[in-house]
């Protein structure tokens, strides 16, 4: 167990080197530089730039200037960033909280609703239900986030004003109530694709379970289909959710950068565009290490729990 | 997640939707009714601007704004007056168009690279799928826009870029596929024939393995028409004037209080678009795989 | 301020004023509240009271005035900061942390304009107790050009020789040489403390930077990353104010939210980007609101790259100017807000010149030039001549909405005449990067603000040796060169009376006016909104931010 750990941690190690070279060859060698959003200041000159770029160590040969971010992130310093000159763990810390609070909700309302539909389509198995839930599934997978976002705004917050259309408070309220009321749209957006995913692949494993011995055992011994149906069917088909669940993180954070562009949530997302827009090299190579490691960490924790959960996996 | 056994004494209803006729009959209408819509917004996007009075980049001030359905645009106008309905169809070209190339890019891509992970296996094999493993593990958006942010776009990078960030699923079923016909004795034949790998690869592993990559490649135009979208909604991908169904969402949000058909029409192109490609799959995915009918 | 405050530097006179209101007055733009404020409005209050929520879409995050920041920054520095001394509306020079504005006539300045001596106020503390001194400006004034600090901007510092502590309320330096637009960057030189600073080993990331202490009106309270800023009123201040116990500097990265924030109630002043054009109509029409139209210093213009071939005859580019058709451009796509102009110079500079040509909107004429020039549509319809085809790309930032839509509409009007616009927006961080600084682009939309505070001196962007592209160090991206200007420049920088400088510059906008290496199209007008009763709210053509004065702003008492 502790070797296979091990080992799946010493591969992931080398895919965040590589993920960090490909990112920063990317971001480097990409035209124009983070001090160009200065140029338009009035009376900005070439030689106030070209002194400044080269006080910063941005006119260092890019293997060199790798080698020193490499360096230095191995001693726990993720540099600064260009714009406010912050510790870039700081930046992204203070954008974390807002993306997680999204995300998790998401990921709660998504598996909610989506083991509802699945077990509902998979024990009603071929009733107006089940298939009105699968072309359900298949719409929602094609509707573009942000333009369910965009429609959203329009109904609930335009048309109808029940909800705010951005924001993740109101100034000077920071209730629960406030958060919760800001919450709700983006929330719901982002959950959309998941409760497709979520309901198509809890039907089929409830599927799986219902036809397995013990089910047709526990029905045998004259158990409610109700009571099999939670003490044994649901259990064992959330089993192989809990990799699914970690599996979704890539594209929760990606579904994440849309949701938080349309609804100005000030999150991770929102912080990646930003820092893209002006070159900000050190927030930029953070918040592409950090979700690297955030997907690689979920993916290796969703096969342990899977594991704990079931004994009859061995990690090898 | 395989089906272990057949659906027994379980107390069948009767009614006229529940009979596996029914159901493969309903997948493959939804199919149906994929093509049609395919084809129908084909033909719409290749005949339709010819019929409209109005070119797509004809700029008129005095009638911007007009809703759809007033005056003399049948879907409205956008910010600069120019017709809605001219845009769409010339969008729908280059959306529809991009998807595709991507489609192509992406599945070649991918197959290569998942035949030769299948067929060598071993070493080669780990690392080719463990790197498959690496991209997959990235929010793909990401990559998307880190690229797309630094390249001077056009049709052609957003359809490469798209492409260089899309290949990983096909590459993962054609390696599975291959790896489970490697062993099979045509391939043990043409091994003795003494015909070369490439050839083996090529003519032998990678047509057997048709059916799953087509599958996999209808999704794909779905997948990339989205990505499209969502590149060019933030601003990253095709640059005005020319119109793709992602741009004309651009800007769409500052005008949602007064203008909200800007940002509904294109919308719901792409999802009737998406959706279509979606059903096709999804049948052509049930027609294929002969253990659908159990599940 | 007593008129004893309001001197000019160098040169203060009631003409200059009188000039410039006239040019306010004939340009239609007016701008209520900047004259004699304090008889118009009821009395500030006794004690400060009450608070002030601004709204700026970008976010603040550079507080040490000196490193490199952006406009919304400048909120905090002057509400934290003080320089020697202000700028105020008219262009004028009002004393801050010196006792006068030095200038020939007070003897703060000697006649050739080398040396310099300035009187400090006695008695000023820093924030946190600590009185100010002379070393304090000495160590600001070196500090911009100490080469282990990322100073933002040392043209004009790098002048300054043996700078002298004569006592702590005086300091003296000399200049290398004569150099007029040195009291304007004065003017935008925040002192900042030498006893936290100093003992720093690097500036660059000193703590300082994220919790300034300053001698202004505000105290730095705290930031909540990624949503405010708190100040609070500093009860020792020197000056006029404060008059609010708090100012919050609110961060809403959406322009659309700001103003509905605004309409709400939410905030009670619209900071940097203010309220969209489109949402004009209705806010003019809020209840317990006052929206007003403020002119900006920055310019709207198509730019050229004079080294492209298209543009190197002058018969193109004026003949694109008469086929821009900019009353509709700035009627239709801004909603008539911001003024047309001719120059660069903002209509409310003491150095404007209203005597320019008037731009015509005629496509025949624009064809005639073309024609007459030699050049000749081609089969595609475009015009050539000698082998160059008039095809050109044209770049601004990608997702700035209005100005693609405007150059959608010139790709139009060209195309009319037999030229042909392509459209290449790129990032902000392409855009403005070696493809604008090193010239690499055809032709470019952009704002830009060419002046350093109300100094009318343009070197960077006109003078020969400013061409990046040529190894100079500036920002002449266009490429322009013309001897004549280069010389007027020269001449216009050491001058030192301004009713003998403005010679010099009136003549560079006729110049450029003929030569159009930019097409001139608006001078920019933004809207601001504030609620009832906020009063001391003074436009500043001169500054970049509104809450410049913000340590003089009240709630009127009811």
């Amino acid at each position: 167990m502790t070797r296979y750990i091990l080992n799946r941690l010493g591969q992931s190690l080398v895919l965040l080197v590589l993920v960090s070279m490909i990112g920063f060859a990317v971001l480097n060698l990409a035209p124009g530089g983070p001090l160009s959003q200065f140029a338009l200041t009035p009376g900005m000159t070439q030689a106030d730039l070209d002194r400044i770029s080269a006080q910063m160590g941005l006119d260092r040969p890019l293997v060199v200037q790798y080698a020193d971010w490499f360096w230095r992130l191995l001693r726990g310093d993720w540099g600064r960033s260009f714009r406010d000159s912050r510790p870039v763990l700081d930046v992204i810390g203070g954008h974390f909280g807002a993306t997680l609070l999204l995300m998790g909700t998401a990921t709660v309302i998504s598996v909610t609703i989506g083991t509802w539909v699945g077990i509902k389509g998979a024990t009603k198995r071929y009733s107006i239900f089940d298939y009105a839930a699968t072309v359900g599934a298949m719409v929602a997978l094609s509707i573009p986030t942000f333009w369910f976002g965009l429609v959203a705004i329009y109904i609930f917050s335009l048309k109808l004003g029940w909800l705010p259309a951005g924001n993740m408070y109101t100034i000077g309220n920071g209730s629960f109530l406030d958060y919760a009321i800001h919450l709700i749209m983006p929330a719901m957006v982002l959950a959309l694709v998941d409760v497709a995913v979520w309901s198509r692949y809890m039907r089929t494993a409830t599927l799986d379970v219902i036809n397995q011995d013990f089910v047709r055992t526990a029905r045998a011994k004259g158990m409610t289909p109700r009571r099999v149906l939670m003490k044994h069917v649901v259990g064992n088909a959330l089993l192989p959710m809990i990799t699914l669940a970690g599996l979704q993180v890539p594209t929760l954070l990606g579904g994440a950068l849309v949701t938080e562009t349309v609804f100005t949530w000030p999150g991770m997302g929102r912080l990646f565009l930003d820092s893209l827009g002006y070159q900000d090299y050190p927030v930029v190579m953070g918040l592409l290490m950090f979700s690297a490691i955030l997907v690689l960490l979920s993916n290796l924790a969703a096969d342990l729990l899977t594991a704990f959960v079931d004994p009859r996996i061995r990690l090898t | 997640m395989s089906v272990s056994s057949t659906p027994i004494n379980r107390p069948i209803k009767s009614g006229w939707w529940n009979s596996r006729t029914f159901r493969r009959f309903v997948r493959h209408r939804l199919a149906a009714l994929g093509v049609v819509m395919v084809i129908l917004l084909t033909l719409a996007c290749v005949i339709g601007p010819y019929l409209l009075p109005y070119n797509d980049l004809y700029i008129d001030l005095r009638a911007r704004f007009s809703p759809p359905l007033t005056g003399y645009h049948f879907l409205g106008t956008d910010p600069l007056g120019r017709d809605i309905a001219a845009r769409l169809l010339m969008a729908g070209r280059i959306s529809m168009l991009v998807g595709f190339a991507a489609m192509i890019l992406s599945t070649m891509i991918g197959a290569t690279i998942g035949v030769v992970a299948g067929y060598y296996g071993g070493r080669i094999g780990t690392v080719l799928m463990r790197f498959v493993d690496a991209v997959l593990s990235f929010p793909s958006i990401f990559l998307l826009l880190a690229l797309a942010a630094f390249i001077k776009p056009s049709p052609i990078m957003i359809t490469v870029i798209i492409a260089i960030t899309s290949w990983m699923e096909v590459a993962r079923i054609v390696e599975a596929e291959v790896r489970s016909l490697r062993e099979r004795d045509f391939i043990m034949a043409a091994r003795m024939l003494g015909l070369s790998n490439r050839w083996i690869m090529f003519r032998e592993l990678l047509p057997n393995a048709m059916g799953p990559i087509i599958v996999a490649a209808t999704l794909t135009v779905a997948r990339a028409i989205l990505l499209e979208a969502y590149v060019s909604f933030l601003g990253y991908g095709i640059q005005p004037p020319l119109p793709s169904w992602g741009n004309m969402l651009n800007g769409a949000q500052q005008y949602l209080q007064s203008a909200p058909w800007l940002a509904i029409i294109p919308g719901v192109a792409i999802t009737l678009a998406v959706t279509s490609f979606n059903f096709i799959g999804d049948g052509l995915r049930d027609a294929l795989d002969a253990r659908s009918d159990l599940n | 301020m007593s008129d004893k405050h309001r001197n000019a530097i160098l040169h203060p006179n009631r003409r200059q004023a009188l000039a410039m209101m006239g040019m306010v007055g004939a340009t239609g733009l007016v701008l209520p509240g900047i004259l004699g404020r304090d008889k118009a409005y009821a009395a500030p209050p006794s004690a400060p009271k009450g608070q002030v929520i601004i709204g700026f879409s970008q976010e603040p995050t550079v507080f040490n005035p000196h490193m490199l920041h952006i406009e919304v920054d400048e909120g905090i520095h002057f509400s934290v900061f003080d320089p020697l001394f202000n700028v105020d509306p008219e262009g004028k020079f009002t004393p801050a942390l010196a006792v006068e504005v030095p200038t020939v006539e007070n003897g703060g300045i000697s006649a050739d304009g080398l040396n310099w001596k300035v009187k400090l106020r006695d008695g000023v503390k820093w924030h946190d107790g600590k009185p100010f001194t002379a070393d304090d400006v000495k160590f600001t004034l070196d500090l911009v050009v100490d080469k282990d600090f990322r100073s933002a901007r040392r043209a004009g510092h790098d002048q300054v020789r043996d700078i002298k502590v004569v006592s702590p309320t005086e300091i003296t330096w000399r200049m290398e040489k004569p150099y007029a637009p040195y009291a304007s960057i004065l003017a935008a030189t925040f002192i900042v403390p030498k006893h936290i600073l100093e003992p720093e080993k690097d500036r660059n990331t000193a703590p300082f930077n994220n919790a300034p202490v300053g001698t202004g009106p505000f105290k730095w309270v705290e930031r909540v990353a990624g949503d405010h800023i708190e100040l609070a009123a500093n009860a020792d201040y020197y000056g006029d104010g404060p008059y609010l116990e708090r100012v919050i500097y609110k961060y809403i990265p959406d322009l659309t939210v700001l103003y509905t924030q605004f309409k709400t109630g939410d905030i009670d002043v619209t900071g940097l980007q203010w309220i969209t054009p489109d949402h004009y109509d209705e806010a003019k029409a809020l209840e317990g609101k006052t929206v007003q139209v403020v002119p900006g210093g920055t310019v709207e213009s198509v730019t050229f790259n004079m080294e492209k071939p298209q543009f190197k005859d002058p018969a193109v580019r004026q003949a694109l100017y008469h086929a821009l058709d900019k009353t509709t451009i700035i009627d239709a796509l801004y909603y008539g807000l911001p003024a047309p102009t001719e120059t660069y110079m903002p209509q409310q500079s003491f150095y404007f010149n209203p005597d320019l040509p008037k731009h015509e909107f005629d496509i025949e004429k624009a064809k005639k030039l073309l024609d007459d020039a030699g050049w000749k549509p081609g089969e595609d319809g475009i015009r050539a001549k000698d082998g160059v085809r008039l095809s050109f790309s044209n770049s601004t930032t990608a997702g700035n909405h209005i100005r693609e839509q405007v150059q959608q509409f010139m790709q139009q009007s060209f195309k009319d005449i037999g030229v042909e616009m392509t459209i290449s927006n790129l990032p902000p961080a392409v855009m403005w990067g070696e493809y604008w600084m090193q010239s690499k682009f055809d032709s470019v939309v952009v704002g830009l603000d060419f002046l350093t505070g109300p100094d009318p001196d343009t070197s960077d962007y006109f003078l020969t040796s400013s061409i990046n592209a040529k190894g100079g160090a500036g920002q002449n991206t266009w490429q322009y060169s013309n001897p004549e200007v280069d010389k007027l420049l020269a001449e216009g920088g050491q001058v030192f009376v301004p009713e003998d400088r403005k010679k010099a510059y009136l003549k560079i906008q006729e110049i450029m006016r003929d030569d159009l290496p930019f097409l001139p199209i608006f001078q920019y007008a933004t809207i601001r909104g504030r609620k009832k009763g906020m009063t001391g709210f003074t436009p500043n053509v001169n500054n970049r931010i509104d809450s410049w004065n913000v340590g003089t702003w009240y709630w009127e008492q009811a």
